[in-house]
């Protein structure tokens, strides 16, 4: 099935957090998984401020050719995955298009601002109004709350690479995900991360 | 009365530089903390009124409003406030000895007090070798524990704070004039809670012409003695012009003209000399040691002094003329001083939004300057 | 982390940068590998490390970065192959011996990775340790990828043998800590023997004693064999060409500056009016390729981070062949077509070039911009950084905070390199007023503790990290007691270095390969020393504000507070939750005179949540860790902590 889906070239995914919701290892696994599909994979990231509340950005680069800059020129993302709703609103302002797309984890994580009262939280309906304003498409799960009940909130990340799966915007498949998965992690994670996959897949329907 | 935040104390009070340190907005929230005789605002509070402006004695004091609280009229301005009687007093035979102040008179009332279940708990103020420490007492044999007097600042009312946080609901509280208006400002229910009741049973304030900045007296003290071992302090009326502190080894004299620049100036905007708020007011007896004055203002005031006396606590006599119309004179010149400082410093009955530390009728104002002190 | 030894000769992975240039080194047979943690650099020691598990290699965590190029050097004079590695302020601290080095020369191939981080992503700083190698004279190198990234370590380590000197590889964040495919090389076999030669003679490279002495006879052979490398230069695989032939501009650059400049190019569809001209040997430039080039056009854009160094050299070398290359028109930090400070992206590259030739560019419609501008604006409140739940420097900082407030005598506290850089912020109740280089809060105390005669009187407080204390902070605690300077010394001691991952330091059991080693007890240290030392665990509010007291009323010379609690992210304490927290709506006093949401208004706790409709304050179950500091904060109890089983 892979073989219908058409990527432009370079195909440019955006995957934002907020620092501890395990940005960098969706990106790795998404990488990985397209690395094994002979696709040459730059990924660009900051991980300084990761731990510390901030916001976290993954830029992949995903090409047949190499040699791409870490950072996807200003306007130019296909994708973008977000681990947090204001994220997605943040990304957009500077990589989004008439064209992009949205896969959205819409448990909120409030800023420091936020939970000090210095600032406010968006409601949810106007974060969703707003982010299928900038897009073309637009996916809204809730990976966390299903992570929970899968035993840990950590685990939303990779319900969100499940669910980018389900899209069928990118090629990825449940067996190329356990090989990465059993490659890169304790033996004793890869089952309950398994389960997150499906369980992302299952929250897209198509 | 007006009442504002935690950022309109600061900038009138510790701005101006008018704490006084004396309690009254320490740990009614977390913000306000008090160290070594000195009032911080720790944390900001960004609320437009607060407890802690409110309650303050320095900040948009309104004694009309007082006055009408405390004795259904407005502020007079008499020398000596309004009060029933004058006398003398001192501790009575079921008294043990301390190290009283004088007479002993504030120890046995309070003693009295809580033996017969007046008050639930006293708040005092005890020593930490020079440092005041506030002490919440509930044993009638401990009060004189915290006998004689600390002549600084202390953050007396923090402790009665701590004694309504936990669930004490008929304090009697003892303090220096400031104080008391702080209680009293309190007591009025400032904020309007819903279900006030008044916690306070008993007020017994202290006569006070000034008192010494802690830090100050502390760093100036530690340079001729060991602060740790100080036990007590006194200052003798005239002639003698010098403060006296009881040290472990034996007493040191130290010429008053030293000690008066440790005076904090806010000291100097202070109009009451004799605790005009509260139910009773004790200070010294000049010219008679080991006795004090004692002014019976409330009613419950007269009931308190009547059981201590029927019960040994207390021994009274008479009030010579003289030394009415002395001490007259004195919280006339006090009140006199005060009002021309606070007019200088533009801190009172302040217009247009402009804050004022104090409120009272222009008339009065004219009243006392224009008093002459009485002559024997 | 990636085993970089778990692939064969030939395998294509997605490595790090960082972990690209650990697998090169690998590959040129690196016997032993130090430096000191930094981000963005951390990761190649850590992959060595890492490596060193399985084989003939020593690595390890050094006390600070000077000391890491002195160990690598040893390994060198002894005829090994070794490498340092260091964030850019690390050569600061490393450059006295780095001075020293290049003038002695060295003799097993050493080579030191610098990691610049342009933009300061996660520095205090934008440094650039390009200006070293010009500075000491020695060669420097910059990979311009992945693949690159790799490949020029195993060269650089030749390169170092041929001129017998040290060799720099500067990387930058956007390689360091991005990823790309990598095919991997060979790994040699070890059987390299460690001896140190010296009883040659004085000027014998490799038999003579390692000294830059006599000094303008060693100078003048280390310069000779710089021009050494510049032949190499000429003909190195790692500066290309690509373009036309008879270019309109001639775009210069290195590092990412390639590949954004590659993009930028490509995206304007310049590719037959602008030639790329990417250099991977910095320093000493390639003066005959760059003559080659430069002929090529008068238009010159020179793209690279942070500041003019390629494009300060070039006009050297461009005024110096002016007869046989012509005049050129310089674009680039000078004339402000591209920033001066800062990093670099492709947009600043498309600018740079629009600005040049004057073509049109729109990567979005303008109106979308401005919709997602003032959609973003108002529903995406800024994220400002915080200390994690649960750290343990938010209770120190409460405590420090509060002591100082409550002392009322405009005390203050200098702070330096860490997490608790933070603490400049909010998050740390902005309780820092100063921070500059690793242990210099402890220096500038020491400073101020002495102005008491000039009528200070405020009380003066430093603070650092357990693993700074070992780097800087050990000297300038020693003048502070030694010059009876009055101050007081916070450690705060989190066991390991926190920010940059928990690398062990000196203080801790463990050294970078997992091996048990004597660790060193700060407390003993500080009062063999001679200053007065109190230890408190900083969740335990109270006895670290009292203590703090004692501290700040006690005369006389130096005093060592060490608030010691593992970090919220270690996984000793990432493992479990200690309590299980919860709010007690009953109590719960809000934005009630009497609180005023302390919780989350001022201690802020991410694991905290501002219910603004009920006006309480809840838990984040998701985020809380349970270390249960904001019950001892709570003035009405409401927050509750039941212990977990
Ligand atoms: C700061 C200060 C200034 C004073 N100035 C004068 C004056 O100018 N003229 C005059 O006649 N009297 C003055 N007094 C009052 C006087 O010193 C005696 O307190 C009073 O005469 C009562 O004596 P006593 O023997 O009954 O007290 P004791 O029975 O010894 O009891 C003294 C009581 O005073 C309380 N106390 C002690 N120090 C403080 C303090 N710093 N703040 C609040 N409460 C305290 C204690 O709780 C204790 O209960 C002053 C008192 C203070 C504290
Ligand atoms: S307004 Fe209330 S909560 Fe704020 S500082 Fe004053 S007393 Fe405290
Ligand atoms: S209430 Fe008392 S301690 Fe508080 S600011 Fe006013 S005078 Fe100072
Ligand atoms: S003079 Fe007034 S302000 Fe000063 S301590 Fe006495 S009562 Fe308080
Ligand atoms: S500190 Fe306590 S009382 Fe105040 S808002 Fe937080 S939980 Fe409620």
């Amino acid at each position: 099935m892979d073989h219908t889906i058409h990527l432009p070239d370079p195909f440019n995914l955006i995957i934002t957090g907020v620092g501890g919701q395990g940005n960098v290892l969706a990106s790795k696994v998404v990488g990985n998984m397209l690395m094994e599909k002979g696709l040459n994979i730059t990924i660009g990231e900051t991980f300084g401020a990761s731990q510390r509340g901030g916001s976290v950005m993954s830029h992949l680069r995903i090409s047949p050719r190499s040699g791409f800059s870490p950072q996807i020129p200003k306007g130019k993302a296909h994708l973008v995955i977000a681990l947090e709703p204001t994220e997605a609103l943040r990304v957009l302002k500077d990589y989004g298009n008439p064209k992009v797309n949205v896969l959205c984890n819409i448990r909120p994580i409030h800023s420091i601002g936020v939970i000090s009262g210095d600032q406010d939280y968006p409601l949810l309906e106007s974060l969703q109004k707003w982010i299928r304003e900038l897009c073309e498409q637009a996916w809204f799960i809730n990976a966390t709350d299903a992570a929970i009940t899968l035993g840990n909130p950590i685990l939303g990340n990779v319900i969100m690479v499940g669910a980018l799966a389900a899209t069928r915007m990118l090629p990825l498949d449940r067996g190329r995900f356990e090989s990465v998965i059993t490659r890169t992690m304790p033996a004793a994670k890869v089952e309950i991360n398994l389960a997150a996959f499906d369980r992302g897949r299952k929250m897209i329907d198509n | 009365m007006h009442i504002y935040g935690a950022k309109q104390l600061q900038e009138d009070v510790f701005g101006q530089d008018l704490c006084i340190g004396c309690g009254a907005c320490i740990d009614l929230c977390p913000y306000f903390k008090s160290h070594n005789g000195k009032t911080t605002l720790v944390f900001p509070c960004d609320l437009s009124e607060g407890r802690c402006y409110a309650y303050c004695p320095k900040a948009e004091v309104d004694l009309d409003e007082l006055s009408r609280q405390a004795w259904d009229g407005p502020y007079t301005g008499r020398s000596l406030g309004n009060f029933r009687e004058i006398i003398a007093t001192r501790a009575g035979k079921k008294m043990s000895n301390g190290n009283f102040q004088a007479g002993g008179t504030v120890s046995s009332l309070v003693a009295s007090a809580l033996k017969h279940h007046r008050i639930d708990a006293a708040i005092l103020t005890d020593r930490d070798g020079l440092k005041p420490v506030p002490r919440r007492v509930t044993d009638w044999r401990e009060v004189v524990r915290c006998a004689g007097s600390k002549l600084m600042v202390s953050p007396t009312l923090a402790a009665m704070n701590h004694g309504l946080r936990d669930g004490f609901s008929c304090l009697g509280v003892v303090g220096t004039p400031c104080q008391m208006t702080a209680v009293a400002k309190m007591r009025g229910n400032p904020m309007s809670k819903e279900n006030f009741a008044d916690p306070i049973a008993l007020t017994i304030g202290l006569f006070c012409n000034w008192s010494l900045d802690a830090r100050q007296l502390a760093s100036f003290l530690s340079e001729k003695t060991d602060v740790s071992g100080i036990r007590g302090m006194d200052i003798p009326p005239p002639p003698a012009n010098v403060m006296v502190i009881e040290t472990g080894n034996g007493q040191l004299e130290i010429p008053l003209s030293e000690i008066k620049p440790l005076i904090p100036p806010t000291c100097f905007i202070c109009l009451d000399m004799t605790s005009e708020w509260a139910d009773v007011s004790v200070g010294m007896f000049e010219g008679r040691p080991g006795w004090n004055t004692l002014i019976i203002r409330s009613e419950k005031g007269a009931e308190l002094v009547q059981q201590a006396r029927d019960a040994g606590f207390l021994e009274t006599g008479g009030m010579p003329v003289d030394t009415h119309m002395h001490l007259s004179n004195a919280a006339l010149e006090k009140k006199q001083r005060s009002l021309r400082t606070l007019i200088r410093r533009e801190l009172i009955n302040n217009n247009n939004d402009k804050r004022s530390a104090l409120r009272v009728a222009p008339g009065i104002v004219q009243k006392i300057l224009g008093s002459k002190t009485e002559r024997p | 982390m990636t085993d970089l030894l778990a692939h064969q000769e030939g395998a294509r992975c997605l490595l790090m940068g960082n972990e690209a240039m650990a697998r090169g080194a690998l590959e040129a047979g690196v016997n032993v590998a130090a430096g000191y943690p930094g981000t963005p650099s951390s990761e190649i020691i850590e992959n060595l490390a890492n490596a060193a598990q399985n084989g003939r290699l020593y690595v390890e965590w050094s006390t600070n970065e000077k000391v890491a190029l002195e160990v690598a050097a040893a390994a060198s004079f002894a005829g090994l192959r070794s490498l340092c590695v260091m964030k850019q302020n690390g050569v600061n601290v490393a450059s006295d011996f780095l001075l020293h080095l290049a003038g002695s020369g060295t003799r097993g191939g050493m080579v030191l990775v610098a990691c610049d981080d342009p933009g300061a992503l996660s520095s205090v700083n934008e440094g650039e340790s390009r200006h070293f190698a010009r500075l000491v004279e020695i060669p420097l190198l910059e990979p311009g990828g992945f693949q690159e990234a790799l490949d020029m370590m195993k060269w650089a380590f030749a390169l170092s043998e041929k001129i017998r000197n040290i060799v720099m590889v500067r990387s930058v964040t956007r390689l360091s800590h991005a990823s790309g495919n990598v095919v991997l090389g060979p790994l040699p076999g070890v059987d390299a023997q460690a001896v140190f030669r010296y009883n040659g003679n004085i000027l014998d490279p490799m038999e003579g004693p390692v000294i830059s002495m006599p000094v303008t006879a060693k100078h003048g052979l280390q310069q000779k064999k710089l021009r050494q490398a510049v032949a190499l230069f000429d003909a190195s695989p790692f500066n290309t060409y690509t373009g036309p032939d008879a270019p309109e501009i001639l775009c210069i650059t290195a590092s990412a500056g390639y590949l954004y400049s590659k993009e930028a190019i490509d995206l304007l569809g310049l590719e037959d009016r602008v030639g790329l001209l990417k250099l991977g040997t910095t320093w000493p430039l390639p003066s005959r390729l760059l003559a080659k080039y430069l002929a090529l056009t008068h238009q010159i854009l020179i793209v690279e981070e942070v500041t003019s160094f390629l494009e300060d050299n070039v006009k050297i070398l461009a005024a110096g062949m002016g007869p046989e290359i012509g005049v050129k028109t310089i674009f680039g930090k000078t004339d402000g077509t591209i920033p001066s400070v800062g990093e670099l992206n492709p947009d600043i590259v498309i600018h740079a070039l629009l600005k040049i030739t004057g073509v049109d560019y729109q990567g979005v419609p303008a109106d979308y911009t401005q919709r997602a501008e003032t959609i973003a604006d108002t529903g995406a409140p800024a994220r400002d950084l915080t200390f994690c739940p649960g750290c343990p420097h938010r209770a120190s900082f409460w405590s420090i905070h509060m002591a100082l407030q409550m002392d009322n005598r405009q005390g203050f506290v200098c702070g330096d390199i860490g997490c608790y850089s933070l603490a400049i912020f909010p998050t740390g109740f902005s309780t820092l007023k100063t921070v500059h280089s690793m242990g210099s809060g402890t220096g500038i105390a020491s400073g101020f503790g002495k102005l008491g005669p000039f009528g200070m009187n405020q009380p003066v407080l430093a603070v650092c990290g357990d693993s700074t204390f070992f780097h800087a902070v050990l000297p300038a605690l020693v003048n502070a007691v030694h010059q009876r300077s009055e101050i007081t010394l916070v450690v705060l001691d989190n066991s390991g270095t926190a920010m940059t991952g928990f690398q062990p330091h000196p203080g801790l059991s463990v050294d970078a390969s997992g091996n048990a080693v004597p660790g060193l007890d700060i407390a003993r240290i500080c009062e063999a020393i001679g200053a007065g030392v109190r230890v408190c665990d900083p969740f335990d509010l109270e006895t670290t504000r009292q203590t703090l007291f004692d501290l700040l009323e006690s005369r006389g010379g130096v005093n060592v507070l060490i608030l010691k609690k593992r970090c919220a992210l270690s996984p000793e304490r990432k493992a479990r939750k200690d309590f299980k927290m919860s709010v007690d709506q009953a109590v719960c006093l809000g934005s009630n005179c009497g609180c005023n949401r302390l919780c989350t208004r001022i201690f802020r706790c991410p694991g905290l949540i501002w219910n603004k409709e009920k006006k309480m304050t809840e838990i984040d179950e998701v985020i809380c860790v349970g270390c249960g500091v904001c019950a001892s904060i709570c003035p009405s109890g409401a927050v509750v902590k039941k212990e977990k089983a």
